[in-house]
């Protein structure tokens, strides 16, 4: 089992070695350090517990992203961004009776394990497994200490049983655009006995957007929201692309209580007026029709081309209609559903022969990355909200269950379409009636 | 030179020039306006084209719940160019327009009325003229192609075209499913004709009181009738074969099973609604589910008590009240299945009480218009400002819309009944015939 603890510290932030002080043969101890701080654990396959073993064991791919509905600032390495929630991405080793039983078998399984992280994580928590390398890796990040904004503290090996590394790390200028660089410290427990000074660089798939191309942006719902709410993204004024084939990009997560309509995002002139290029993937529960207790799937996925105005002297929107299903009826005639902010990146493709993953920070599998080639640059815009949730809470109208007006609804249905039924079926009654004593009275003067 | 503005010249020109302006300025808002002119369901079927020109099933586009001829069809609309994309558009318009001419063809039959010309237009108009009707067309949506096909079945019935009647029949239950409520009423309308050597037998075996079930059953089964039978079911089953054939399960789920097991909860005019909204989203375990009954009211109307006690004195008359009964007593009710009646209603009007009773009239439209307005209005608020307007709001306005509509239809059966009372102006087609009859008795 391994263990790797980053900690990343603005350039601003003056490091002095003395922070980071190794006591005795296997602790370190830490004075005061303003810094992000990522954890990041690994364990092979045989060295977890049997019961996740097994699960395990039946997933080709699994990982579950939790990440948190407060915002964060971006700190390099770790740029990348995923909208706020629980994400998880799997892919069964075998057949697909498999895929039930680990789905529902899985996070109650790593959740012994995981607990620790995610009840301490501030920001996001990742756990990752793959079959190719047989190991699971469990990572969270803080952008900050959450009550003094320092951290403070003893870091042991558990006596040897894990090893552990501590960095101690600063961003550097990188010689090349696609590259990111850190310089600092770093420390083994147990074999190091003293912070060893390091400088290194390596290509990064996710950087943080440049000035000019638009740092941030903020969605928000058109209000009144209806049935038909429309989500709105505002941009900054300069978004030129960072580079010259770059395409500006959103990728919602949508829950299964509101979809896009396909079709809808597919007219050019809808899309054109409302700053949208077009539709690059969909994925997820898309029926257009079903209300939310007739659909199975979790929800949708939706990664959208992004179109900015040729005249850029003021923020710009782009508006994404989506569409609410019917939600079961509750008591008031309104619920609540969450829908969580978007992310909003640059695509960008890179030189021939960048290995990304050489980057020991590299995180893949974040739901729009596998979308785009195995090259791709992502330059991230990030949410502004004012330090509220970047969860949007949206009311919607639904049938009022209040005992008082629901029990009118059968009795007054059948009342009223029995009612209709046998006033036209008393007027068919009166012209057969008539006809038949009409009939009947002209035959006999026939005959007489 | 002609003196009215009712004359086929001028009529016509009309409607084909309010259709093609229609077309053109729905081709400008589609290219300039981001809410598009061209109908949802248009991107439907053309999408399903497209499929169909590369060799694939129609069904691939999803929400395509018709018939693979209507893709077949619409074909042409995939082939290269912006110009092609609108033949369907144009075909629909062009349906109009036909059905259109039969109804006037019709209206001016002895069969049909034997109008003059200038009244048979003036009536046509109503569905030539109709705003409603060409705006829905060149939208592209493909409720004028079965317009067309209601009005020609009851233009063969009426002329004695008895095969092409079936053949029609079947096409258009292929086509919607609802015309099945048309066969019954032909079925019954086909009674012997005067020319026909066979009635005596038959009115002997009415006024001899005891004969035999089966005697009565031979009196019933007439050449037409079973001519109509067969055809019609041959077309139908043919044409469902075929479709089997090429596009298997998928053909029957969209075609046919999704209308039997959709659940209906959106909000529409239907006066269940509000129960199917209800009852889907939390079951009961228990009790009567009146909701999975709707369908015993609506077909005994329309399929059975309307055909029944109308369909000898008028047949295009109960064919509107039979869709009359058939759409308002239906589980899902929108506004393009008004369409299903408006086209018979120029069989209708020339001698119903809403026309000679102005005030009866303007009653019927202004409660008819009001009560969806009122719908419309709770809909919008439900909609667009997000309040929740289910019950009492749209419950009501649902069932107040369902209650004109019951009030309307006993008007339009008590004036087809009083066709066989032989008023001059009001029974040109029975009234005749039965004059007929009685000289043949004596």
């Amino acid at each position: 089992m391994r263990e790797r603890i980053t900690f990343v510290h603005g350039a601003e932030d003056a490091f002095d070695p003395k922070q980071l002080q190794i006591q005795e043969e296997n602790s370190l101890h830490i004075k005061s350090l303003k810094a992000a701080r990522e954890d990041r654990m690994t364990a092979s396959l045989y060295e977890l517990p049997q019961e996740l073993w097994r699960v395990l064991k039946q997933c080709h791919e699994l990982h579950i992203r939790w990440v948190s509905e407060h915002a964060f600032p971006s700190v390099a390495p770790f740029i990348s961004t995923i909208s706020p929630g629980l994400h998880v991405f799997f892919t069964p080793l075998k057949d697909r009776s498999a895929y039930r039983s680990t789905l529902s078998a899985a996070p109650k399984g790593v959740r012994g394990t995981a607990q620790m992280y995610i009840t301490r994580a501030e920001n996001y928590v990742d756990i990752n497994y793959d079959t190719i390398s047989q190991s699971l890796v469990l990572s969270a990040f803080w952008h900050s200490e959450s009550a003094s904004g320092r951290w403070d503290g003893q870091i042991d090996n558990h006596g040897g049983s894990v090893k552990v590394e501590v960095g101690v790390l600063a961003i550097e200028k990188a010689t090349q655009p696609e590259e990111l660089s850190l310089g600092g410290f770093l420390a083994v427990l147990g074999e190091d006995t003293k912070p060893n000074p390091t400088l290194f660089s390596f290509p990064s798939r996710h950087h943080i957007s440049p000035s000019t191309s638009g740092t941030n942006y903020s969605t928000a719902f058109i209000q009144p929201t209806g049935l038909h709410p429309t989500l709105r993204l505002t941009l900054p004024p300069s978004t030129d692309p960072p580079a010259p084939d770059c395409a500006l990009h959103t990728y919602l997560t949508l829950p299964s209580s509101l979809f896009p309509d396909k079709y809808q995002l597919s007219s050019s002139n809808f899309l054109a007026s409302n700053n949208l290029h077009s539709i690059r993937s969909l994925s997820g529960e898309i029926d257009l029709e079903a209300p939310t207790w007739a659909v199975s799937k979790w929800g949708s996925a939706l990664l959208l081309e992004l179109a900015p105005p040729e005249t850029r002297s003021a923020q710009w929107h782009a508006d994404i209609p989506l569409h609410l299903r019917y939600l079961r009826p509750a008591d008031g005639g309104s619920t609540n559903t969450s829908i969580p902010w978007p992310i909003v990146f640059w695509a960008c493709s890179s030189d021939e022969g960048t290995k990304m993953n050489t980057n020991p920070f590299d995180r893949v599998n974040l739901g729009y990355d596998g979308l785009f080639g195995p090259r791709t640059m992502f330059y991230h815009l990030r949410p502004t909200n004012g330090g509220v949730s970047l969860v949007d809470e949206l009311k919607v109208p639904v049938l009022d269950l209040d005992e008082s007006k629901v029990r009118w609804v059968e009795s007054g249905t059948v009342m009223v379409v029995l009612l209709g039924f046998f006033w036209v079926f008393w007027t068919l009654g009166r012209v057969v009636a008539r006809d038949f004593g009409l009939g009947t009275g002209s035959a006999r003067r026939k005959k007489d | 030179m002609p003196s009215s503005f009712f004359n086929p010249t001028y009529v016509f020109t009309s409607a084909i020039i309010l259709r093609v302006v229609l077309l053109l300025y729905g081709l400008l808002q589609d290219k300039y306006s981001p809410l598009p002119y061209t109908d949802i369901d248009y991107f439907v079927f053309t999408d399903a084209a497209r499929y169909v020109s590369h060799g694939y099933s129609p069904y691939n586009r999803e929400t395509y719940r018709y018939t693979p001829l209507l893709a077949w069809l619409l074909v042409p609309t995939a082939w290269p160019g912006p110009t092609w994309f609108s033949f369907g558009k144009v075909l629909f318009a062009l349906a109009d327009i036909v059905a259109g001419w039969l109804i006037v063809l019709m209206l001016k039959s002895p069969a049909g009325g034997n109008m003059r010309i200038e009244r048979a237009l003036k009536f046509a108009s109503i569905w030539l003229l109709n705003p409603m009707v060409a705006t829905i067309s060149t939208r592209g949506s493909s409720e004028g192609l079965l317009g067309v096909m209601v009005v020609a079945l009851l233009w063969a019935v009426l002329s004695r075209r008895i095969t092409m009647a079936g053949v029609l029949l079947g096409l258009a239950v292929h086509f919607k499913i609802y015309p099945f409520i048309y066969g019954i009423s032909i079925v019954w309308y086909l009674e012997p004709s005067p020319d026909d050597s066979k009635r005596e037998t038959v009115s002997s075996a009415k006024d001899s009181s005891p004969t035999s079930f089966l005697q009565q059953l031979k009196a019933f089964i007439t050449p037409n009738r079973l001519t109509l039978l067969m055809s019609s079911l041959t077309t139908f089953s043919a044409l469902n074969i075929i479709m089997y054939a090429i596009y298997s399960t998928p053909f029957l789920t969209h075609t046919f099973l999704h209308h039997l097991k959709r659940i209906d909860h959106r909000h529409n005019f239907s006066p269940y609604n509000t129960l199917l909204h209800l009852s889907s989203a939390s079951p009961r375990e228990t009790g009567l589910q009146f909701e999975s009954l709707a369908f015993l009211p609506q077909l005994a109307l329309s399929a059975i008590f309307i055909p029944l006690a109308l369909a000898k004195k008028d047949l295009a008359g109960t064919m509107l009240a039979q869709t009359f009964a058939f759409v308002a007593f239906n589980k899902v009710c929108t506004s393009q299945y008004f369409l299903w009646y408006t086209i018979l209603l120029p069989f209708y009007l020339p001698y119903s009480s809403l026309l000679s009773s102005p005030r009866l009239g303007m009653t019927a439209a202004a409660l008819w218009v009001g009560t969806q307005a009122l719908w419309l209005q709770q809909g919008y608020e439900l909609e667009f400002l997000g309040l929740s307007k289910f019950i009492p709001g749209l419950f009501t306005a649902g069932l107040a819309f369902f209650a004109v509509n019951c009030w309307i239809l006993g008007i339009i059966v008590v004036d087809i009944g009083n066709k066989s009372i032989g008023k001059p102006a009001t029974s040109h087609n029975t009234g005749g015939r039965a004059l007929k009859e009685k000289n043949v008795v004596r």
